[in-house]
């Protein structure tokens, strides 16, 4: 644990409630960033820092407000600090704005997460610089003549922070991280310059894949966009590709939070227990996955972390419920947002399963769209690749698809096998059959 | 978005201007991080000789001091605020097209030496020396103010999210919920380069927002507006709650009337003000000039070439009074101006930052922005708008048989390169036999944004600016403000997504 933050939190704390709060919840984090990216052979931007950030949140006579500052400098926390106070005491009253009973901080995992790599340290300089100028080579290599620009870049850094209430929350945690990547820009007919790319994150650098395969992936991506065109609009099933799985089912989950469900902006608020999706849809909220991106052993509020099954076999299990909400609602509270989000893997690749399925759409990307949380309405452009009993027919563009999330993953029929662990939503690619692709 | 604090909490920290001050004149927001931080040009030619020590053709200091603040109301009261206070400095060595930076939070000669030396680390030749004066720009201040923002206190705000509520309320039985919040959010910048420029500002940035749910036979919809911009707290009068309480609420009602037009290709109305967001994000984003520096836009071979009818001209602007993309000054020193992009459907010019701008050889634009003192400069657009053309508004709408008028747009995404967009149609009408019918929903609109700009072909004579101030563009993980503007305009075909395809 860095003392150094951990004295701070605990003299805001005390600040606090001398300045005359009843409650407060304060949290420190520190952390340090290094960034490269290659454009032509050689460095684009180099880019270095450290941030540090404080934030409070005050209860006081049964009123809330939060701030946070980045101007550390001892005078101006005491100022900022009785000010925050002052201006609680002018807002309107609020009874479910309490901390949390700190009978639900109880119960935290006693475990290793593994989010730190202890190899950080000997990530040098020139290792950045290799790392990034593979990336960039292969990238260029597998692109060939069609490229028109890449860039590479990889992004590391640590992570401290604290968290602490006046009412017995102490915790801390550490963590590391890894981006590398490729964007590339390609020629294609007319004036159509696709941009393609792919990067990774990854907790530890021994988890990276090799530096060769990322950028070798960012270009035939850019190279798959070639040529694409919107086909006539057909009912057909389609492949989501896994990376990009969780775009979709990001608007299913935010009818899965407490705040939407109170303010009846949620098509979910009285479907617990009842069936959201075929038998193939289970989703997992695990905060102790090992190495995980999203991995913890306590939320932004303090709870002890806990695994939940959200989604099992189709039907709805658990809300994201914080203290507030789960106050206001009457429930149980579970965690104000997820973790590590799992769709547990099928049995056959994504290949296979295309053999299959006859004429459809692998879908490799989205593009704007608009998800409606209470209705369960949306509408989304996506493109990627027209296949026909596992052979490429053409790449396809400029085509939306559309519907409502109880009916669109009521039709998911199959998961394939291939979990994209860069994220902290990892999902295997999903087959939904029936999809109307609208396009010309 | 986080949300953010009373105006006392801030106003203990921001020195309050000596009293009879109550204009703000364009003087007194010079000398503010040397009186408040000690930053004098000494100390910045110090730094910026090190960020130079290795070389480099400039390097540029930007102090950031920003405060913003939020106040909201849920459930029918003022019970929450939040407030974010930044501080730091980002030090940039530029070297031809590559950049080095270094950004600290802590204004100290040690933390930002130590920065400057990671900036410098972009070049690698030997030592140019910072100019020996710093000379301060006199600036033109497009969003005059009254007094500080942070001046402001919260007792004067939480009558104004009160009073929209309730006047939501008012308005329909039918409404359920109601969100109001009240943004604004005062940034001092001071931007120093080692060409010798020297340049302070005060940017203000404010608006009120909020959002409805009505409910209606068991079925909910949700809409909401927001009124804002550079404005001085004088402009949220009794009209502008009005019309946020009245918009939120309207909008939120014609859904229940909506229907979903049939998918397919068709002529598209795009009406006046905010559809404007296609402009920006479909043609305005491939006019920027790293796009074009790196021919990864659609527009790097087009400039003196046709690229709309002939009575297409487009702007961005940084010299509109109050709106939310105007700058009296960019973020790397050039000051505020209007840059004509493209001119009676002939490409002019893209929009600059300096390293651009010396790519091509010309002056930069004004549109070197960034986020904050974290993030360095992209070319950014301002306030980004097509000029009227000669139509009444009716005879655009009477020159169509079928097709859809869209009032307003949101979550859209554009693909630079290829040009292609989707956007989503939140508010709009159906036109059948040159007349406005039912409204719509759950519709996307998807194009592609050169072609989109060849197909326009009627404008009509009622331009108007968005009016609203929480419009923020997005690039490259940076956000900033911008704004935009449009008449009603023809665009002859479009591909319109929906449900019932």
């Amino acid at each position: 644990m860095n003392e150094e933050i951990y004295n701070l939190a605990k003299w805001a704390v005390d600040a606090a409630k001398t300045a005359g709060a009843d409650d407060c919840r304060v949290g420190i984090s520190k952390d340090r960033l290094i960034e490269i990216s290659y454009r032509d052979k050689k460095p684009e931007t180099i880019k270095e820092a450290s941030n540090k950030n404080l934030f409070v949140e005050i209860y006081v006579n049964g009123r809330y407000s939060g701030q946070d500052t980045s101007d550390l400098r001892k005078e101006s926390l005491n100022s900022f600090i009785s000010n925050a106070v002052a201006t609680t005491k002018l807002l309107a009253e609020d009874p479910y704005r309490t901390l949390p009973d700190p009978s639900y901080y109880e119960g935290r995992a006693d475990l290793d997460l593994y989010i730190v790599d202890r190899e950080y340290e000997k990530f040098t300089p020139d290792d950045r610089h290799n790392l990034v100028k593979t990336v960039e080579n292969s990238c260029l290599e597998a692109g060939g003549d069609k490229v028109i620009s890449v860039t590479a870049f990889v992004q590391d850094g640590r992570n401290e922070s604290i968290l602490m209430t006046s009412n017995g929350l102490e915790g801390s945690t550490e963590s590391t991280y890894y981006v590398t990547g490729a964007e590339m820009s390609a020629k294609d007919e007319g004036d159509r310059r696709p941009e393609g790319y792919y990067y990774v994150v990854t907790v530890h650098k021994k988890d990276l894949p090799a530096p060769e395969k990322i950028g070798q992936v960012a270009a035939q991506r850019t190279l798959d966009l070639l040529g694409g065109k919107k086909i006539q609009t057909e009912k057909l099933p389609i492949i989501i590709e896994n990376q990009n799985v969780p775009r979709v089912v990001g608007g299913f989950l935010s009818a899965m939070y407490g705040s939407n469900i109170q303010q009846k902006r949620s098509f979910l608020a009285d479907k617990k227990g009842t069936r959201v999706g075929s038998n193939q849809f289970t989703l997992i909220d695990d905060p102790h996955l090992p190495a995980g991106l999203g991995s913890r052993l306590y939320d932004g509020e303090g709870l002890a972390a806990k695994k939940r099954i959200m989604i099992e076999n189709g039907v709805l299990n658990a809300f994201y419920v914080d203290w507030y909400y789960s106050q206001k609602l009457g429930w149980e509270p579970t965690s104000g947002g997820s973790s590590n989000l799992i769709v547990p893997p099928g049995k056959r690749s994504v290949e296979e399963i295309m053999k299959d399925l006859g004429r459809g759409i692998l879908v490799t990307g989205f593009i704007g769209g608009n998800s409606n949380s209470t209705t369960g309405d949306f509408s989304v452009g996506i493109f990627g690749k027209l296949f026909d009993k596992g052979v490429p027919v053409q790449s396809v563009a400029e085509m939306n698809i559309a519907g409502n999330h109880l009916e669109f993953w009521g039709k998911m029929v199959e998961v394939a096998n291939d979990p994209w662990t860069f994220s902290s939503f990892i999902t295997p690619s999903v087959v939904i059959d029936d999809v109307v692709v609208s396009g010309a | 978005m986080k949300t953010g604090a009373a105006a006392a909490a801030a106003a203990a920290i921001i020195p309050v201007l000596p009293s009879g001050c109550l204009r703000f004149s364009s003087e007194s927001k010079t000398g503010y991080f040397e009186s408040e931080f000690g930053i004098s040009d000494a100390l910045c030619r110090k730094v910026l000789a090190k960020a130079l020590s290795r070389g480099g053709d400039f390097a540029d200091l930007f102090f950031e001091h920003t405060i913003s603040n939020w106040v909201i109301l849920e459930d029918g009261k003022v019970n929450q605020a939040y407030s974010t206070i930044a501080l730091g400095v980002g030090i940039r060595s530029v070297n031809g097209d590559q950049v080095g930076y270094g950004y600290t939070q802590e204004l100290t000669e040690e933390a930002m030496l130590a920065a400057a030396s990671i900036a410098a680390t972009i070049a690698n030749s030997s030592a140019t020396s910072p100019a020996g004066e710093f000379t301060p720009l006199i600036l033109e201040n497009y969003y005059p103010l009254t007094g500080l923002l942070t001046d402001v206190p919260l007792e004067s705000k939480l009558p104004i999210v009160q009073s929209t509520n309730d006047t939501c309320f008012d308005l329909s039985p039918l409404v359920e919920k109601v969100n109001v919040g009240f943004h604004d959010q005062q940034k001092r910048i001071m931007v120093i380069t080692s060409e010798g420029i020297k340049a302070e500002d005060l940017l203000p940035r404010n608006y009120l927002n909020a959002t409805v749910v009505a409910e209606k036979e068991g079925k909910r919809e949700r809409a909401g507006w927001n009124l804002g911009g550079r404005k001085d707290f004088s402009y949220y009068t009794d009209d502008v709650i009005d019309e946020v309480a009245r918009e939120s609420v309207n909008r939120a009602l014609v859904l229940f009337e909506a229907v979903q037009p049939p998918a397919g290709e068709m002529p598209v109305v795009l009406g006046p003000g905010i559809p404007a967001i296609l402009l920006h994000e479909a043609i305005g984003h491939g006019m920027e000039a790293d796009f074009n520096r790196k021919n990864t836009s659609t527009y790097s071979t087009m400039i003196g070439k046709q690229v709309a009818e002939p009575f297409v001209t487009i702007i961005d602007d940084g010299t509109n009074i109050g709106l939310p993309g105007s700058l009296n000054v960019d973020d790397e020193g050039t000051p505020g101006q209007k840059t004509l992009l493209v001119e009676d459907g002939i490409l002019k010019s893209y929009m600059h930052d300096k390293i651009s701008a010396r790519h091509y050889g010309i002056e930069p634009t004004g549109n070197g922005r960034r986020q904050s003192y974290e993030h360095f400069i992209q070319p950014r657009m301002r306030n980004t708008y097509m000029l009227a053309g000669p139509a009444t508004p009716d005879e655009v709408i009477a020159s169509v048989d079928h097709g859809i008028y869209v009032e307003d747009v949101s979550n859209g995404q554009v693909k630079i390169g290829e040009g292609d967009f989707s956007f989503y149609v939140s508010q709009g009408k159906m036109i059948e036999n040159g007349k406005l019918t039912a409204p719509i929903k759950d519709i996307n609109i998807m194009g592609n944004g050169p072609k989109m700009l060849r197909n326009i072909t009627m404008l009509a004579n009622d331009f108007q600016m968005a009016k609203g101030g929480g419009g923020m563009c997005g690039k490259g993980g940076q956000g900033v403000p911008v704004g935009f503007g449009m008449p009603t305009v023809l665009v002859k075909s479009m591909t319109v997504g929906g449900v019932q395809s």
